[in-house]
């Protein structure tokens, strides 16, 4: 693991420096543009359309484009700058309940680590927030990106998840036809509450694998031993039988019944043709 | 018809049909050498075939299969009309190609003098985007299938149970072809759709006869139920073409009972067939053309 930020926690007078991690990892399978004539990865060219040529990094600067075609331009620096203060703290205001924060809200999630001075000041802070079940909201800058953050105790380590600002969160007056005034059935809600409980299990996030993605590991993993792969798209099973049998009942039903519904072959043939 | 005979005579002699002069070359070049039938003689056997296979190609694009030495000789598939092309003979154009219309005797005859032993029509009328019949190729992979009549009789017995009324032939060659007479105004892509539900059901039913697939060499010994043939621009088998096979084949209606009766596609030839059309005549004919809403519709419920 490798830190991605340095920095200190701080909350009222008490400063616990610590280092964070990454959480949890992508495991996306990232793939590659390739070139189909010569099998080469692409290579990306930032270019400017009006100089005709490709720009490099040092001569790229940030804009807002606050109305067509105009923009106000920053440099790094001045971005810099904005986050600068904030850059080295994570600043808890407040202990709330975990369960007052809806999941919604939550983005992504670090460890932070004691850095070599501070272990004592972490567990402190630790066994407080562990004793009183609060979790500390606080602002953090990562990669000039202000959030706001929760800090909460995972077993004997403090984590760090970043969350969504409430105004970054759509109302549910967005969504389309939602029933303004729902009408549940009695019964029907009784059945539907049984067929909960029977399903209901404690949450066992082992059993949930990412099908796709050991699909296209097995996938590259024939690919690279040499094995054709074929991928025959999977077939509709539908039972023709079944159907046959439909029409010819429809048929049957439809015909003004003269004769044995079973006739030989022989002569049913024969009123084919003659 | 019956005892028609062509004078005989040198190698190269004219005869007069409908008022239209014919040359005819070579009378006594040998076309099927067992049992032997000189092109004399071939044109005497179109004569007779003639009312019921010009039914099948007049209005069509036609495309003939030539033999100038004979079935064991040379052959070649002819789309342009050959030339000189005689006052008699229609042509129309069609996808850059001037093809014959063979829809009356003189053409025929004209035709068959230049050994042409096989007539392909499209399925199509000139100008016509609609077919003008359904068609079901029932195609056994092996040279020799004892099957291929019981399998399409197993065919018939399913139209039947359909409502759908069909006639079988003999392609004259190892086939089958079920012939299907409709009113006009099916698509192909709608015949297609009925034949594709038949071939999934056959093969389902009858795994071990039946295959629909396309490549050959996956079928193995399975007899090949080509509903995938039937397509505008392309051509079949007409009822009643010779075929340039041993026995002088003819592609011939069936009464479905016949195919349980052991009968063997070279039984209806050239020698045979004048006698088969004064007892019976053409079968197909007995089949009124009919709408196939009834199984259209339920397929494309579905």
């Amino acid at each position: 693991m490798h830190t991605v930020w340095k920095g200190a926690i701080s909350f009222g007078l008490v400063h616990v420096p610590v280092k964070m991690f990454s959480a949890t990892e992508d495991k996306d399978i990232s793939m590659k543009f390739i070139h189909q004539d010569c099998g080469s990865p692409l290579s990306y060219v930032r270019s400017c359309p009006t100089c005709q040529k490709e720009v490099e990094w040092e001569n790229i600067s940030r804009g807002y484009e606050y109305e067509k075609g105009r923009y106000v331009v920053f440099h790094k620096e001045e971005l810099e700058q904005l986050t600068a203060e904030a850059n080295k703290e994570i600043r808890i205001m407040d202990f709330v309940n975990l369960d007052d924060i809806d999941p919604i809200y939550f983005q992504k999630t670090y460890y932070l680590a004691p850095s070599d001075t501070g272990s004592n000041a972490y567990s402190l802070l630790l066994e407080a927030m562990r004793s009183t079940g609060k979790i500390g909201i606080s602002t953090v800058s990562i990669r000039s990106k202000s959030s706001l953050a929760a800090i909460r105790v995972i077993d004997n380590c403090i984590a760090m998840e970043t969350i969504f600002y409430p105004d970054e969160i759509r109302g549910i007056q967005q969504v389309p036809n939602l029933p303004a005034n729902p009408r549940v059935n009695d019964k029907e809600l009784q059945m539907a509450q049984m067929l909960v409980s029977q399903l209901s299990v404690d949450f066992d996030p082992q059993k949930y694998e990412d099908n796709y993605r050991f699909q296209l590991m097995d996938l590259i993993n024939k690919k690279i031993a040499g094995e054709e792969i074929k991928i025959a798209p999977e077939q509709r099973k539908t039972n023709v039988i079944d159907l046959m049998s439909a029409l010819q009942a429809s048929i049957e039903a439809t015909k003004p019944e003269k004769r044995p519904r079973k006739p030989s072959s022989r002569q049913k043939a024969k009123e084919t043709v003659s | 018809m019956k005892g028609v005979t062509l004078i005989p005579t040198a190698v190269k002699e004219t005869i007069l049909i409908e008022g239209h002069e014919i040359t005819i070359t070579n009378p006594d070049k040998v076309i099927w050498p067992e049992p032997k039938i000189t092109k004399l003689m071939y044109l005497e056997k179109l004569f007779v075939l003639a009312p019921h296979l010009l039914r099948y190609c007049s209005n069509r694009y036609l495309t003939t299969i030539r033999y100038p030495n004979g079935i064991n000789g040379k052959s070649f598939y002819q789309k342009n009309s050959p030339e000189p092309i005689p006052p008699f003979v229609r042509t129309a154009v069609f996808n850059n190609i001037n093809y014959v219309i063979l829809d009356n005797l003189p053409t025929l005859m004209w035709l068959g003098n230049l050994a042409c032993i096989e007539f392909h029509p499209s399925f199509h009328y000139v100008d016509d985007e609609l077919p003008a019949e359904w068609v079901i190729d029932i195609d056994p992979s092996l040279e020799e299938e004892p099957r291929i009549m019981e399998a399409a009789h197993l065919v018939g017995e399913l139209l039947t149970s359909i409502n759908i009324k069909a006639v079988p032939k003999t392609s004259g060659a190892t086939g089958v072809q079920i012939y299907v007479p409709i009113v006009r105004g099916y698509t192909f892509d709608q015949l297609r759709s009925i034949g594709l539900f038949i071939g999934k059901y056959l093969v389902q039913a009858h795994p071990k006869l039946f295959t629909i697939e396309r490549a050959k060499n996956m079928r193995g010994d399975l007899i090949y139920i080509d509903y995938l043939q039937h397509y505008h621009g392309k051509t079949l088998s007409a009822p009643y073409t010779p075929r340039a096979r041993p026995f002088a084949p003819v592609s011939t209606p069936l009464f479905w009972e016949e195919l349980t009766t052991g009968i063997r596609p070279r039984d209806f030839n050239l020698l045979t067939m004048e006698d088969r059309l004064g007892k019976y005549g053409d079968l197909i004919q007995r089949v009124q053309p009919q709408t196939l809403e009834h199984v259209l519709s339920f397929i494309q419920k579905r």
